[in-house]
């Protein structure tokens, strides 16, 4: 193996100007397709945390069956504000912070204006770093747990005609079934990833929705880690541990709201499937046409070895290392190109426009995981592979008495 | 003790519409430690006669052995294990491996032979130089080397496996006379020294003197056999109809280089 290396490595470097050419197919088709997976990566990325920091968390504790039927009945699913099971969860490994949420409808209203609001109780303090994908865009945020204060989403506050410092009136159904109001100042506004949430959503402090709600409890504490990647160890490390049976701690994955981001890279990877079909198609012609020509160049050596005892699987596997000798280098040096350039378009950004759904526009960056770069790497070499398979083959069958006439 | 036998070999090559008759119903054995010459013009079937010898080509009829093996029927990787282990190939146009250094070209058959090492190889690899005297070329690249230096290699490449055989086509053809003798001469030295029987082919009348066994062919057919015995030739001449002619005797040259 090492010598069918060694002697593929100075056939490749013998055709100087052939093997780079296939070599640069190469690493082209793995640069552009680390570009293509890792601008997708950055945009799964964005509206994966843009949806964890704003709304679920990367955890939730609630009680069982809230996220699928909460909404109609509210306070079946109330949980404690704080108990043995929330200290647990806030001592364990990567946890950055546990917020409790309050979730209620209802009803607001600016003198003549009353709409509907989608509204959260919020501990300001935790909330703040669970929060930080929701940024203050006027005024501030919630002053403590117990002001009688108010952010309202903007599409909300654009909606009511309402501006920071105004006095607006809460209605809600209170857990005993009466109808109960609450005058709190706005003192700031906020936008989300999604500009649906932010045309109906409002927060306040957790003691005056509480209030406003007569309940001491909350619906859910959200767990927010130190990175994404560790929410499946925090909850296999947590689950077992917590004393409560009612109590469930769903992933953000595996929440209802996630679907739109599942489903979207599930549409997103079929379109880095089609690209990477693209660039195996590249890849398989230039380096099958790089071995044709080596194949044809080396006709007579082809039969001088085979005279010398060299079997046809022997021929067969020197031209097909060959071929991976060229998509392995060809993939390194895509590699590298793919993570300049990424960085390249990084450092500038893509300026985007506002996705359907979001309010404001972004900007684009390349975002290249180590998986990019693997799955790059296994592209080039198996494709590399296939490719030097026929002219291979057809170097094998080469009749030898032909072979060594060639050329002479 | 005979090392090749031919009998009744016929080569077709489709050209074509027609066929060609490459050789035709040769009948032919040679015993082992010779040092024999194929002689012949060009287009008579030398080539096709060494190539089928040398198992990387087959006959259209008759019955080939080669050191002891019946090729005939072998499959291609029993073939390839059979050149590999009993016989040498010395070409016209040298056919070193471009890529390796003449040390590296003398190694190149021994890589498929498990039973050696590293050691053992790089051993006789040494020694396979030193004897065609190109000790000090061993890290050159065959561009670095004359034509007679290559040929010296593409020598040791043969000898290395311990061949009871080795075919050398036209191994002069390529290379000034003085060069050619010089060749000639060293492989003649190691068939003495080492008793592996060469086979070799030319047209060039003057190299036939330093073989001790001459067959000669024309149109695909041997026309005579000669063997040579303290200097004298003992010619036999073949037709095709008829019986053998009577023998005819030539006096040698004195041996250039021996
Ligand atoms: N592969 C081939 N296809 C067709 N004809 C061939 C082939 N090889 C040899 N011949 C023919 O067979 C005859 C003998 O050729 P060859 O053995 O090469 O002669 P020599 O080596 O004596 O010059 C020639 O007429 C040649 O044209
Ligand atoms: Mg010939």
């Amino acid at each position: 193996m090492r010598l069918d290396l060694s002697l593929a490595a100075r056939s490749v470097l013998r055709q100087r100007r052939r093997s780079l050419f296939g070599l640069f197919a190469v690493a082209f088709g793995v640069a552009a397709l680390m570009i293509a997976a890792g601008f997708f990566e950055f945009n799964y990325d964005s509206m994966r945390e843009g949806v964890i920091r704003s709304r679920l968390g990367h955890i939730q504790a609630v009680k069982r069956g809230y996220l699928e039927s909460g909404a109609s009945d509210p306070f079946k699913y109330i949980i404690p504000e704080t108990s043995e099971d929330r200290l647990l969860l806030q001592s364990a490994p990567y946890v950055t912070v546990v917020a409790p949420r309050l979730s209620f409808n209802g009803l607001i209203s600016k003198g003549e204006s009353t709409i509907a609001f989608l509204g959260e109780g919020v501990d300001p303090v935790p909330e703040a770093k669970a929060s930080s994908f929701v940024p203050i865009v006027e005024g501030r945020n919630l002053a403590g747990p117990d002001v009688s204060e108010v952010i309202l989403g903007r599409g909300l506050a654009e909606n009511l005609g309402a501006k920071v410092g105004d006095k607006v009136v809460l209605l809600a159904t209170s857990a005993r079934g009466a109808v109960n109001a609450v005058e709190v100042t706005v003192s700031g506004m906020f936008i989300s990833s999604s500009k649906a949430y932010d045309d109906f959503a409002l927060r306040l402090p957790l003691g005056t929705a509480q209030a406003l709600l007569r309940t001491e409890g909350v619906h859910s504490w959200l767990m927010v880690l130190e990175h994404t990647d560790r929410t499946e160890y925090v909850l296999k490390k947590t689950e077992p541990k917590i004393k409560s049976s009612e109590i469930d701690l769903v992933p953000w994955y595996e929440a209802p709201m996630a679907d739109f981001y599942n489903k979207t890279v599930e549409l997103f990877s079929s379109q880095v499937g089609i690209l990477r079909v693209l660039v195996a198609i590249i890849i398989v012609l230039s380096i099958s046409n790089t071995l044709m020509n080596n194949v044809r160049e080396r006709t007579g050596e082809i039969g001088t070895c085979m005279a010398l005892g060299d079997t046809r699987r022997t021929v067969l596997r020197r031209f097909i290392v060959e071929g991976a000798v060229v998509g392995f280098f060809g993939g390194i040096a895509g590699i590298v190109l793919g993570l300049v350039l990424g960085g390249v378009v990084s450092y500038y950004g893509i300026p985007m426009p506002p996705p359907p759904g979001m309010t404001i526009g972004y900007t684009a960056r390349i975002f290249i995981t180590p998986r990019i770069v693997f799955d790059a790497m296994l592209l080039a070499v198996v494709t590399a592979f296939l490719a030097g398979i026929f002219p291979a083959w057809k170097a094998s069958r080469m009749v030898i008495t032909d072979a060594i006439r060639h050329g002479r | 003790m005979t090392i090749v036998v031919l009998e009744h070999i016929t080569k077709e090559y489709r050209l074509g519409e027609h066929m060609v008759r490459a050789l035709d119903d040769v009948t032919l054995s040679i015993e082992s430690g010779v040092f024999l010459a194929i002689a012949g013009p060009s287009g008579s079937g030398k080539s096709t006669l060494l190539n089928i010898i040398g198992c990387i080509d087959t006959a259209s009829s008759g019955r080939i052995s080669v050191a002891g093996h019946d090729v005939s029927g072998q499959t291609p990787d029993q073939l390839a294990s059979l050149r590999a282990r009993t016989i040498g190939f010395v070409f016209q146009t040298f056919n070193l491996l471009p890529v390796l250094t003449a040390a590296e070209n003398v190694e190149y058959p021994l890589l498929q032979m498990q039973e050696l090492d590293k050691e053992d190889r790089k051993e006789r690899v040494q020694e396979m130089l030193e004897l065609v005297q190109l000790g000090k070329f061993a890290k050159h690249r065959p561009n670095q080397l004359s034509g007679g230096q290559r040929q010296r290699v593409a020598i040791a490449r043969a000898l290395v496996t311990r061949p009871e055989l080795v075919l050398a086509d036209e191994p002069t053809a390529n290379l000034d006379h003085k060069t050619g003798e010089g060749i000639l001469a060293l492989m003649r030295d190691i068939n003495r020294k080492l008793k592996t029987t060469f086979i070799f082919s030319t047209h060039d009348k003057k190299v036939i003197d330093s073989a001790d066994r001459l067959v000669g062919i024309e149109d695909g057919t041997i026309r005579l056999l000669g063997v040579r015995k303290e200097g004298q030739w003992a010619i036999t001449n073949l037709s095709r109809k008829g019986p053998a002619q009577p023998a005819k005797k030539s006096q040698s040259e004195e041996e250039s280089n021996a």
